[in-house]
């Protein structure tokens, strides 16, 4: 009988297509999730009904056959009825998918469904990681073409298998697998599994992901996302705390959660700041109980116009030297308005964006919540403390006939009645004594006057009563949080006379060891002040929230700095995955294929030229060793050394060999010789085609007498008795021969 | 005796086993693979049940078997109203020594013929059951062997099923395997037409084995060596029957030591001393399909027994050969 290796049965391998096509149902269908598409009912009853399927195989076969008939009808007129009601094309086509998927899930599938069912879910992972590009869509769709080349080869499989099937008549209602169990498939595919499939099942997947990296290397970059105008479909709405309207609270709310917001690569560590402040939106208009910004600022600073492009020019100068970068991968859904430390001299975007800038506030605008990560390079950027603003100052000094402190009321606001205006300014006097002081020490005694009286916390308490509840707050003794603290320094300065605003964004952050960026998560975020310093005609920052100041150990800059904030946590390992995705694949550019390759091309030569180098020190050293004089002693030594190895050689084949088989013979995996000797004998059988049980008179016809007597012999050593075994080095040496003479045999019959 | 066999033995019992072979071969004419199994089943101390129409030679078999050795034979035609003293044989009174005295039946012989095996009532079938598992006969309380070597060698049509009594599972169990004869070749079937001998005692062959050969042979076959993986194999095979859906039940621990013993028969007539995995899946439809039954109904047993023996190859095709 001829060696067969054991293989799944026509029944086994549907029963395992069907497993592959419900995974690849699922996994396509839950890309959506990533997706503002409204789709969570047909995702959730998809879920369901998959999984259902997948654990009952029989189930579907319950369908009654008309529900097959209706499917077609139902479809269209689902989709006419979805396109007439939502008028979007998009999201529309994406529910026909899913319910199309649907259909495919639950229902017994031909060898076309089974194609279709691939197509529909790339339709669905494709567009779902053309929106998002996050990094669960690269394991996604890493999975996903593992498991479509596994159901593609399953396929193949069951085609081949029921070629030579008789076809007699409609396939039955209830398919002969359903009734195999999961954990029977399970037990048979650890049967059939073999290291040479997997190891070639490995290579293809490798090969194909490695095609498709070559691919990404190579092909020009465009902008999909652009091109198709995909973006309000964005992944998550952003978070109301970076809005123009806060409530006090919500940057406190944005603190609960841990996941990254922000990912910076600096070219230059030196530059980082001792406690850095990602600005993010000023708020200047204080009423009843919130900031915002002010109808009147907005107007004049966002007032320009909208512009497009993919740089923005900034008002800071670049410094001398080499420019330093500052690489910003913002996350979706935090804000429209981006982070940033200060002024900056120019802002590159990856693509081209839709924003608005207002430069004397230092803030950026985007027009629209980024649906994916979006990616911006700074260049010379001020991490420093001021934010000067020549116009503010002149604005204040051109205001004719007027008192400056009202005009400064009047412009940013204090929205507090006479009675709160006189506990304010009684507090005032408290903190400075009657004194005008300059803006830093105000500053400074507030800050500290705020500590004395009020402790942090998370969980602030207001107290309740008449009047402004900041004012209450502040006249209380109770704890509160950043927003309450920034906000009570706001309308302390505005009593003082001095302009302050409200700044919003992330403080602080941890330097990521892993992949050398510093990482902020939305528990950085964080509200701050400024205050305006006539003086210096610029933007004072100022943190009033107790422990928040830099304190003696957070004033060295650059390395001490990351020192400080190194994370090497396994949160920081899994975020450096995320950052290379980012930095390698999504950011991945004209400029970065350039570099790429010529980082290629480098390394390549280089490494060219250590071997070529190495070589030559080789041959050098090979020329110093012949050319030195051959002295009677040196080929002594030579020729013991070569008789010592010949020795060494020869005792491991005549005593060592077989003392290891003698060693190993009871091991687990089985007596080496037994093992060796059925080796042998699956080659020669594979190579002959020679029956193994036919008698060794009857078998010289085929493969001639001495492979004949090896057979013999091999399987006595294989399945005989160990006493009765004859010396299998001889035999494995007999065997080595017949090998190769069958080799050649072969290769003269094939001729 | 050694553990192993000398190679010296093994070369004897394939001489004798070849001559054998070779004066069946005179009256079988091209069967070579169901004399291949006679000889196993022979040789493995076994029953055998063959199976088939009418006229094929499933009685010339026998006789040829019988013949070709040294042993005595006789033959055993089932009927309905046979009795099962017909076949054990009665203890008879004696007048001159005032004693019963034992009158052994047909089925004191080493080859015995039992025709149409499922003609006779289940009553004298069951007859047959002592004597075929402990090779002896129980008549009025007092046991009497049989001798050995002791085959029963059954036969039975498988069609035509108009009063007889299907032979009972246990009954099945303790044949050792069932064949099938089948029509012979066109080239084959010329020959015996030519040759043209109807009378069984036309099969008059000198005896190419004697007893003791045959004796020495039954010894020998234990001592045949089957490495680990084969038992496992085994193993697996029988498992595998009994988690079988289609099957009503798995084979018993019989079945698997039938299935052993049987494939160092094999080993033997082939001149091996040790048990390749061939051996065993050569025997696997002969030794088992006869074991197995269907867990649905069918229309008849030739039908049933394709189902088996589709099953079982499904099942060996499944399971990794030892290698």
């Amino acid at each position: 009988m001829e060696k067969k290796r054991p293989q799944l049965s026509l029944e086994e391998l549907h029963q395992l297509k069907w497993l592959l096509g419900g995974v690849l149902v699922l996994l396509s269908v839950w890309t959506v999730f990533y997706l503002e598409i409204e789709a969570w009912t047909l995702m959730g009853l998809t879920t369901v009904a998959v999984m259902a399927a997948l654990i009952r195989p029989a189930l579907p076969a319950r369908l009654p056959p008309w529900t097959h008939r209706l499917v077609f009808p139902a479809v269209v007129m689902f989709f006419i009825g979805d396109l007439w009601l939502n008028t979007q094309v998009l999201p529309a086509i994406v529910r026909l998918d899913i319910l199309l998927l649907l259909y495919r899930g639950v229902s017994y599938r031909q060898k076309r469904d089974d194609l279709q069912v691939i197509i529909l879910g790339l339709f669905l992972i494709v567009v779902a990681g053309v929106l998002t590009v996050s990094l669960a869509f690269a394991a996604q769709i890493l999975v996903f073409t593992a498991c479509a080349l596994a159901f593609l080869l399953v396929i193949n499989l069951v085609e081949s298998a029921d070629a030579g099937r008789p076809k007699d008549g409609a396939p039955p209602r209830v398919p002969a697998w359903t009734h195999l169990g999961w954990r029977r498939l399970w037990a048979r595919l650890r049967e059939v599994a073999d290291w040479r499939v997997l190891v070639l099942g490995g290579v293809l997947f490798v090969g194909v992901v490695g095609v498709s990296a070559l691919l990404f290397l190579a092909i020009p970059r465009f902008q999909l996302e652009n091109s198709l105008f995909l973006e309000r479909f964005a992944a998550k709405k952003a978070r109301t705390g970076f809005n123009d309207n806060i409530k006090f609270g919500d940057v406190t709310e944005i603190q609960q959660d841990t996941s990254v917001a922000l990912s910076v690569d600096v070219t230059d560590r030196s530059q980082i700041p001792a406690a850095p402040y990602w600005r993010m939106l000023v708020l200047d208009e204080y009423r009843a109980g919130s900031f915002r910004l002010s109808p009147l600022l907005r107007y004049r600073e966002f007032s320009r116009g909208e512009r497009v492009g993919d740089t923005i020019r900034g008002t800071a100068r670049s410094p001398r030297g080499e420019p330093v970068y500052w690489t910003f991968y913002f996350e979706s859904g935090v804000s429209r308005y981006l982070p940033l430390l200060g002024p900056f001299a120019q802002v590159r975007f990856r693509e081209t964006q839709n924003y608005r800038v207002a430069t004397n506030l230092g803030v950026v605008a985007l027009r629209e919540e980024p649906a994916a990560m979006t990616a911006y390079r700074v260049e010379g950027m001020d991490a420093s403390d001021r934010l000067p603003d020549a116009n503010f100052a002149l604005r204040l000094l051109k205001l004719p006939g007027t008192d400056p402190q009202s005009t400064t009321l009047k412009m940013l606001g204090l929205g507090v009645n006479a009675a709160d205006q006189a506990t304010l300014a009684g507090m005032v006097r408290e903190i400075t004594g009657g004194v005008a002081l300059p803006v830093a020490e105000f500053s400074r005694r507030t800050e500290a006057w705020l500590a004395r009286r009020h402790r942090y916390s998370l969980n602030p308490n207001v107290p309740g009563g008449a009047g402004d509840p900041l004012v209450r707050w502040m006249a209380s003794g109770e704890a509160g949080h950043c927003e309450l603290f920034a906000g009570s320094f706001v309308l302390l300065a505005r009593t003082a006379g001095l302009s302050a605003r409200v700044v919003t964004g992330f403080r602080g952050g941890t330097w990521n060891g892993y992949s050398n960026n510093f990482t902020i998560r939305n528990s950085d975020a964080h509200a701050w002040c400024e205050v305006f310093d006539a003086a210096s005609a610029a933007w004072l920052r100022t943190d009033p929230t107790p422990g928040a100041d830099a304190g003696p150990g957070e004033q060295a800059k650059g390395e001490a700095t990351l020192a400080r904030r190194l994370d090497r946590s396994w949160a920081a390992r899994w975020d450096s995955l995320r950052v290379f995705w980012y930095r390698r694949i999504v950011n991945f550019d004209q400029r970065s294929q350039v570099e790429t390759l010529k980082a290629v091309k480098e390394a390549t030569e280089k490494s060219g030229q250590q071997l070529r180098v190495k070589l030559s020190e080789m041959v050098e050293r090979l020329k110093a060793w012949l050319a030195s004089p051959w002295t009677a002693e040196r080929v002594a030594k030579i020729l013991g050394s070569v008789v010592a190895l010949a020795g060494l050689i020869w005792a491991w084949r005549e005593f060592g060999r077989g003392w290891w088989r003698q060693l190993r013979r009871n091991a687990p995996s089985g007596d080496p010789v037994r093992l060796q000797a059925g080796r042998w004998l699956r080659e020669l059988t594979v190579l002959t085609g020679a029956s193994e049980s036919a008698q060794a008179s009857a078998r010289s016809w085929v493969v001639g007498p001495e492979t004949a007597r090896v057979i013999d012999d091999l399987q006595r050593l294989r399945f005989g008795a160990r006493a009765t075994w004859p010396e299998p080095e001889a035999v494995f040496r007999r065997a080595r021969v017949a090998v190769r003479a069958e080799r050649r045999r072969g290769r003269v019959t094939a001729s | 005796m050694s553990d192993f066999i000398q190679t010296a033995e093994v070369t004897e019992a394939k001489q004798a086993l070849d001559r054998l072979r070779a004066s069946m071969r005179v009256s079988i004419k091209g069967k070579d693979d169901v004399i291949e199994q006679v000889l196993i089943c022979l040789v493995a101390g076994g029953h055998l049940l063959i199976e088939d129409l009418p006229g094929v030679g499933k009685t010339t078999l026998a006789y040829a078997l019988a013949r070709s050795m040294d042993c005595t034979f006789s033959r055993i035609q089932f009927t309905s109203d046979l009795l099962p003293g017909d076949v054990t044989g009665v203890a008879i009174y004696d007048e001159t020594t005032k004693e019963f005295v034992f009158k052994p039946g047909p089925i004191f012989a080493s080859v015995v013929l039992a025709d149409e095996i499922n003609r006779a009532t289940p009553k004298t079938q069951s007859a047959l059951l002592e004597v075929m598992d402990r090779a002896r006969v129980t008549v009025d309380g007092v046991a009497h062997a049989v001798g050995s070597p002791f085959m029963v060698f059954a036969t039975q049509n498988p069609v035509d099923y108009e009063g007889t009594f299907p032979l009972p599972e246990s009954q099945m169990d303790r044949f050792l395997m069932r064949l099938q004869m089948g029509y012979p070749q066109p080239a084959d079937e010329l020959e015996i037409l030519r040759v043209a001998r109807t009378a069984y005692d036309a099969i008059a062959q000198s005896a190419a084995v004697t007893r003791a050969d045959v004796l020495r042979l039954q010894a020998l076959v234990h001592q045949v060596f089957v490495e680990d993986s084969v038992l496992d194999y085994i193993l697996r095979i029988v498992t595998a029957t009994r988690s079988e859906a289609e099957f009503k039940a798995g084979v018993s621990v019989r079945g698997g030591l039938a299935l052993r013993t049987a494939a160092q028969a094999r080993a033997l007539v082939h001149g091996r001393d040790f048990v390749l995995p061939d051996d065993v899946v050569e025997l696997v439809t002969p030794i088992l399909g006869h074991r197995l039954g269907l867990a649905r109904q069918t229309s008849d047993a030739l039908e049933e027994r394709r189902a088996v023996i589709t099953v079982l190859r499904r099942i060996l095709a499944a399971l990794t050969l030892p290698t």
